[in-house]
């Protein structure tokens, strides 16, 4: 399973006390394995992507009159954390979580830049939830508020059956922590970010406290 | 503003997204209804019924449970809004929100969050980030959806 599905093994408890004492050496073997994946390359896109692309994989349902589905990383982005805080409980029906945005880098074939310093955080509940800014490197704000989930299972997720929780919390399990922002970005070159619909793979990190964003671009 | 000084890190990794075919909804509405609003164009459609066929998951759409709440925006792309409700077929109810994008070249690209009993049969739909691709009929009254697991 660790070939097919590289995002696995690796994968830590979530939760955000016991993180990061456990997921210390998680970054490194998950960079190195067997994590590069095609549409990561460098290679240009031949399929008209532009001069700065990455190349995409695209995927098909067995109706042959769907559309095709492509992916194709467009940048990545490394976010630092502040403050972690809790009103409540994350079980409690008003558990409310504030993690706080220090700051970050966005590199990558279609973005560079930063992550505006202290400009957001995530206001989680069972989700994530998280808004800040990004600034370009060429000076434009940009807006991201970005959802999902961050959870742990015994094995990797199969469609149809049942999601079994981790026997042992602190033992390595199958982390589904995927995010998918809504960007708001001005007008000119980057405001393809506002009509493109996205995909992230997200890997928390410890020592320093940071999660590495891939974001990608769904064609 | 405070600054901030990005630590050293050796951490510039690659993340994989991988896409898995999960199953199809084929959805009826309405004729749109647009109004003018000064945030721009607001379009409603409600769902009137669908289907959903895949290999784990037969459902319908709950009649009249939702719709679309969309806006089109002055580059004439809708900002997909659609919240709705099905009934699988063993009875369970199961939420669907999408958010996405439908353009005028053709692009109905969407991400679907799924609520779903978590002591169901449906418990793997939670926590589950859908990737959709969406074609309209001429007419805008049928919508056949294709869900992705992005695994």
């Amino acid at each position: 399973m660790s070939t097919e599905f590289p995002g696995g093994p690796e994968a830590m408890p979530i939760s955000r006390r016991n993180f990061l004492g456990a997921a210390a050496s998680a970054g490194a073997g998950a960079a190195l394995g067997a994590g590069i994946t095609r549409a990561a390359s460098p290679e240009r896109d031949a399929g008209g992507g532009g001069s700065s692309s990455a190349q995409a994989t695209y995927y098909e349902g067995p109706d042959p009159k769907s559309p095709k589905v492509g992916l194709r990383w467009a940048f990545s982005a490394t976010v630092f954390f502040a403050d972690r805080v809790m009103i409540n409980s994350i079980t409690s029906p008003t558990g409310r979580g504030y993690t706080s945005v220090g700051g970050g880098e966005i590199w990558g074939p279609r973005l560079q830049g930063r992550v505006l310093p202290h400009s957001g955080a995530d206001y989680y509940k069972t989700t994530f939830s998280t808004y800040y800014m990004f600034e370009a490197s060429d000076g434009a704000l940009i807006f991201i508020h970005n959802r999902g989930t961050m959870r742990r299972f015994q094995s990797r997720p199969e469609p149809g059956q049942p999601l079994v929780p981790p026997s042992d919390p602190q033992a390595a399990g199958w982390t589904r922590f995927r995010a998918t922002p809504v960007f708001t970005a001005p007008s000119g070159p980057h405001e393809w970010m506002n009509r493109t619909v996205f995909v992230a793979d997200a890997k928390r990190q410890s020592n320093p406290d940071h999660t590495v964003f891939t974001y990608y671009e769904v064609l | 503003m405070r600054d901030f000084v990005v630590p050293k890190t050796d951490t510039k990794i690659q993340g994989e997204v991988r896409l898995e075919y999960a199953f199809q909804l084929t959805a009826h509405y309405d004729p749109p209804k647009v109004s003018q609003t000064p945030k721009g164009a607001f379009r409603y459609q409600d769902i009137v019924s669908g289907e959903v066929r895949g290999a784990h998951l037969n459902a319908t759409v709950y009649p009249d449970s939702g719709g679309q709440y969309d806006t089109v925006r002055s580059d004439k792309i809708r900002d997909v809004d659609a919240h709705f409700m099905l009934k699988a077929e063993n009875g369970e109810w199961i939420y669907m929100e999408h958010v996405g994008y439908r353009r005028p070249d053709g692009y109905y690209r969407a991400i679907a969050y799924v609520d779903a009993e978590t002591k169901g049969a449906y418990d793997w739909l939670n926590n589950t980030t859908f990737v959709v691709t969406a074609q309209e009929s001429a007419d805008q009254r049928e919508v056949v959806f294709h869900y992705y697991v992005a695994n």
